[in-house]
């Protein structure tokens, strides 16, 4: 339960909404409880009336007041019903952003390691699934339990002023068995089944998509029947594990169900006890048990969420747990560095975890203004390097001093955006002006000056597809309209052909003046004008 | 893939006839739901009319409460039978989507298999096991809430409607008249919630899309220090696609409205008129009749007249995700498979001790032939190395000899064999291993090796120096630490598993592209040794040390096949 603490109190920040959506739920729930108990009540009332009119007793009868009232609650049930749907999907929408902004905080503050342990399939299933089953926590699970609790907490207070405390008492210790038959018996029952079910999954998919990859080898050895029926029996493990939780659920449901039938039952015979001794009239005799029958609808959504709750819990532990924020990082005290310098790498160790190093003992220091290139075969760790060099990975040894840079990655990453928010990203203040002549020099100008919303094309899926080298050019302008004194530039001409690429390291020359590159790439011909090539030997 | 250019109505109608296909498979189940359920209605419909004959009993007739017990009785057990109804359909839903599930996994498996290693390699390892897994789960809603439920919000309301005309009939014409509207409410429910279905996945999954997306590029946005920006960004797109979302909503809700706001002013309308009718205030029909029994019977029955009608509309959307992974599914299903059993390589004939190919013809668009009238023949032993520009057709003559794709034109002999129908070796680009132990891994394949045999087999490939680290030999975690294996490592546990298995021949597809120079010389050795263990290895490369390995190198350019 812990685990859903940080999470229940984002939900628990929003009272207000909170409350009014409970109160129109409640509304709805006593409209429909009401509308059948005062039609029961009426029915009754108006057979007694009518037994003395025909026995031509003089009997008068109010009908305005039960008439209006069933009209009423008619009325009030749907049109509560459908306020509360309209308001509480409307919160559920609100609680999914609020959840998703504090997740993407908190990822921002995490190491780009713990981040990369996680293939994207396991990124997608955490920001989809695990969110999915924490959004709706409020409207499935909280606001129904805390409402079924207080209907029945005020239909025994309708019990104990219409009937007695001995029947009010007795008919809600019959609902409050029900209750937890509803609620907590299933979460004990199906916790267990449902933790495990999201792991389970998981390593299902691992192996069928052993399966898939491996499909050539198995073919060739005939064994693709054999490990198939082995996966299918994997995959009905799961199934079955499922089977028995909404079994399970079922039979809580029937049980909750059967227990608030009887409390009707019960009610029903105290009733009878109290009309024949006088103390209740007929009418409101028939009007208690009609209201706890109703109060079956109220309890029915309550299994299925609790059979949930293990898994929402489970997945709410892994948010937790995969999206930690990082202490920071015990950074070396920045030394101050010398005049005339940009970056000085003392006696650096670069190493992945769990990996050997890629280098000992590396030293650089680069000058201000300095054009430094550094050449390495692919695999030599070159973008490691960079990554050290930057800060992306922690040095486990040595010093890095640096001045602020700006780093083209040898991935392109462009967002699914506009061109412009993009662009952007690399320096928020730019003018429209700056942005097109950027554009210009990196030769995209008359590319995006034809699309039709220019500066705002869309980029990435839903957009238009870029080339390889259009997304590379519109990374590395990105890169170049940054106003940091250091560039490093990993890979910059990706994807570009020879003229392109000849005409860009021009232009780069004039709007590089002044700062100082470090430049890595797998050969001479990738890389801009340098003062001087490092080489790096695997 | 196929069905393509298939309008979206034959679709859904393709997708609705396998789904009743897969319902067929599951009948007992449906059935015995079906019937739990219509247990369950009818037991409420008693419990209902106990109810109603106590309180007429009690209150009007004023029998002593000792003489009621008998009929409290039978209302308890009316409730008992009521509530074992509905566990035990809970249950046998629960059982039928498990049935219905493996059914659809098996057809499944069974057209990957039909399909073939290359035309399953078309698609990603995770978009199939999606289908596997996600889209098949996504059937379970259908089979265990929609399907059954469809069935008893005919039953129940109909015993109900036939009980009430029987009590009076006027009663029994207001709930009528709600019938023909029943299946308008069906309509106009079904297309909220299929909106709204959509709605919500679209909006879900575009949003997912950017979310991910942002977290994808989450160092670069560290980089430029943007990460704020960015999480504002996400608010705002969130909150924007909450706004247009609500707006459908709010339409999509009302259809539900509509169907909650007949059942309660039948409700209304029916006690109103029972009341009036047992004051005698009407004169005429059959309210004369009315009793506090009949008129609180016909009450308390409305609600439950509308109830499976209500579940069913909850459960709609299970009806749209079902069609929907039903589209999908259906689609690989029917993807055109390329016929490799009915392949015309003819009888099982020919020389036991050579491959023969015979005018093969292989193209895969119909004007241009990959291979061309290709005539070979090799002898058992022989060192083949299969050479050429890439895209010449080296790896479609590989994927022929393998029987992962069947000739177009002409026959192949593979020692007295149709290609596929015996064992041989493989060993693809991406070396394959699945989580376990070492011997689970070479066992795959060759479930019966002996321990020596697949240790021998590891140190024959170089990968020895590996286990002697493992306190637990062949029988420890291939990744431990999650430490896995590198890319040439993973190829050089796939060739193990061929050294062990012991097959006549052996067919590999670039076997030293793109390994770490430690691998390469490893692999060489132990391809090396397979040929003088006298297999056949047929291999395509570029890589000169393999060449020189081979006994012929054959030139594979232009649909053409000739000596190097």
């Amino acid at each position: 339960m812990r685990n859903l603490k940080p999470w229940l109190d984002l939900i628990f920040k929003r009272p207000g909404r909170l409350v009014i959506g409970g109160l129109l739920i409640l509304a709805t729930l006593l409209s429909g409880i009401a509308l059948l108990a005062v039609s029961g009540w009426f029915i009754t009332e108006t057979a007694l009336v009518g037994l003395l009119l025909a026995a031509g007793v003089a009997a008068t009868i109010n009908l305005y007041v039960p008439g209006g009232a069933i009209r009423f609650f008619a009325v009030s049930r749907t049109v509560f019903r459908y306020l509360e749907r309209v308001y509480n999907h409307d919160t559920v929408l609100r609680l999914l952003t609020d959840i998703r902004v504090a997740l993407f905080r908190r990822l921002s503050s995490a190491s780009r390691a713990r981040r990369g342990k996680l293939s994207g399939a396991q990124w997608l299933s955490r920001l989809t699934n695990d969110v999915d089953a924490l959004d709706t926590l409020y409207l499935r699970l909280i606001a129904p339990t805390a409402l079924a609790a207080l209907v029945t907490v005020l239909v025994a207070l309708v019990a104990s002023v219409l009937f007695d405390l001995r029947t009010a008492l007795l008919t809600g210790g019959v609902l409050v068995v029900a209750l937890l038959v509803a609620t907590v018996g299933v979460y004990l029952r199906t916790w267990r089944l449902a933790a495990r079910q999201s792991d389970r999954q998981e390593e299902l998919r691992t192996a069928v998509i052993e399966h898939i990859e491996g499909f050539p080898e198995l073919t060739a050895a005939g064994r693709t029947g054999k490990h198939a029926a082995w996966l299918i029996r994997q995959a009905h493990q799961v199934t079955a594990a499922q089977t028995r939780t909404d079994s399970r659920i079922g039979w809580h449901l029937a049980g909750s169900h059967l227990l608030v039938n009887l409390s009707a039952v019960l009610s029903l015979w105290l009733g009878f006890v109290l009309f024949q001794a006088g103390i209740v009239s007929g009418p409101v005799l028939v009007l208690l048990p009609i209201a706890l029958l109703g109060l079956a609808e109220v309890y029915a959504m309550l299994p299925d969420a609790f059979g949930k709750l293990g898994a929402t819990i489970a997945s709410s532990g892994r948010l937790n747990r995969d999206c930690r924020e990082d202490a920071p990082h015990p950074q070396a005290a920045a030394n101050e560095l010398p005049a005339q310098t940009a970056l000085i790498a003392d006696n650096i160790t670069v190493k992945h975890p769990d990996c050997p190093p890629l280098f000992s003992r590396f030293n650089l220091t680069v000058r201000s203004g300095e054009r430094i290139g550094i050449l390495g075969q692919s695999g030599s760790g070159k973008s490691s390097l960079a990554d050290a060099l930057v800060g992306l990975l922690p040095l486990c040894q040595g010093q890095r001093t640096r001045q602020n840079c700006v780093y083209l990655t040898q991935k392109t990453v462009l967002f699914e955006d506009t061109l412009r928010a993009n662009l952007l990203l690399g320096s928020p203040e730019a003018s429209d002006t700056e942005l097109w002549s950027m554009l210009e020099q990196m030769e995209l100008a008359e590319r995006f000056a034809t699309e039709p919303d220019q500066l705002d094309t869309w980029l990435g899926n839903a957009g238009s597809r870029l080339s390889g080298g259009e997304a590379r050019r519109v990374a590395l302008a990105r890169v170049l309209l940054n106003p940091a004194p250091l560039v490093i530039l990993d890979e910059p001409f990706t994807g570009l052909d020879a003229e392109t690429r000849a005409r860009i390291t021009l232009r780069m020359q004039s709007i590089l003046e002044g700062k100082t590159v470090i430049s890595l790439a797998h050969g001479s011909d990738a890389l801009p004008d340098t003062d001087r090539v490092l080489h790096l030997t695997g | 893939m196929g069905g393509g250019d298939d309008s979206p109505a034959t679709n859904q109608k393709a997708v609705r006839g396998w789904l009743s296909q897969l319902a067929r498979g599951s009948r007992f189940w449906i059935r015995s739901t079906i019937i739990a359920g219509t247990v369950a209605g009818v037991a409420t419909i008693i419990q209902m009319i106990l109810f109603a004959r106590i309180v007429h009993l009690g209150v009007i007739d004023n029998v002593p409460i000792a003489e009621l017990t008998p009929l409290f009785i039978s209302l308890i057990l009316a409730l008992t039978v009521r509530a074992l109804g509905q566990g035990f359909q809970a249950r046998f839903a629960a059982r039928c989507s498990e049935q219905v599930r493996r059914d659809a996994r098996r057809q499944l498996h069974k057209q990957w298999q039909t399909l073939g290693p290359v035309e399953l390699g078309q698609s990603s390892a995770g978009a199939l096991a999606r289908e596997w897994i996600d889209h098949v789960d996504a059937l379970h809603g259908y089979f265990a809430r929609f399907l059954p439920q469809m069935g008893l919000s005919l039953i129940v309301p109909f015993l109900i409607l036939a009980l009430v005309f029987w009590l009076d009939w006027l009663a029994g014409i207001f709930l009528l008249l709600s019938a023909p509207l029943i299946p308008l409410f069906m309509a106009l429910v079904g297309m909220g919630a299929e909106k709204l279905n959509q709605q919500h996945f679209e909006t879900i999954s575009r949003l997912s899309g950017q979310f991910l997306d942002k977290v994808r590029g989450l160092t670069t946005l560290q980089l430029f220090g943007q990460t704020e920006g960015a999480a504002e960004l996400i608010r705002m797109r969130s909150d924007y696609y909450r706004r247009i979302t609500m707006k459908t909503l709010r339409i999509a809700f009302l259809s539900s409205a509509v169907l909650e706001f007949f059942a309660s002013v039948a409700i209304a309308v029916i006690a109103i008129y029972i009341g009036f009718g047992l004051l005698g205030y009407i004169t005429y029909g059959p309210s004369e009749d009315l009793t506090l029994f009949s008129g609180l019977l016909i009450l308390l029955l409305a609600p439950e007249f509308f109830q499976p009608l209500r579940t069913l509309s909850q459960h709609y959307h299970d009806r749209a995700a079902a069609m929907g992974a039903g589209t999908e599914l259906l689609e690989r299903l029917n993807s055109p498979a390329n016929p490799i059993d009915v392949a015309p390589t003819g009888s099982a004939t020919g020389e036991t001790d050579v491959i023969e190919l015979d005018s093969v013809v292989k193209h895969f668009r119909s004007d241009q032939p990959v291979l061309y009238d290709v005539s070979l023949t090799i002898h058992k032993g022989q060192v083949i190395a299969l050479t050429g520009p890439s895209g010449g057709g080296k790896s479609t003559l590989l994927h022929l000899l393998a029987g992962f794709l069947a000739p177009d034109e002409g026959s192949m002999h593979l020692f007295g064999n149709t290609p596929g129908s015996f064992q041989f070796g493989w060993l693809g680009q991406k070396g394959f291993l699945v989580q376990g132990t070492w011997a689970d891994n070479l066992r795959l394949t060759t479930p019966d090796a002996s321990d020596i045999a697949i240790e021998t087999a590891l140190r024959n490939v170089g990968l020895g120096s590996l286990l002697n680290n493992r306190t637990q030999g062949i029988y420890s975690p291939v990744s431990e630490d999650g430490q896995g294996l590198s890319g040439g490592q993973a190829r050089r546990l796939s060739l193990a598993r061929i050294f062990l298995a012991d097959y006549d021949l052996i067919l590999l597809d670039e076997p030293t592209a793109g390994l770490d120079s430690d691998s390469e010389v490893y692999v060489l050795e132990a391809l090396h040794k397979l040929a003088v263990a006298g297999k056949t290895l047929i291999f395509s490369s570029h890589h000169q040390a393999l060449l020189t390995l081979a006994d012929r190198v054959l030139l594979v350019s232009g649909g053409e096949v000739r000596d190097a």
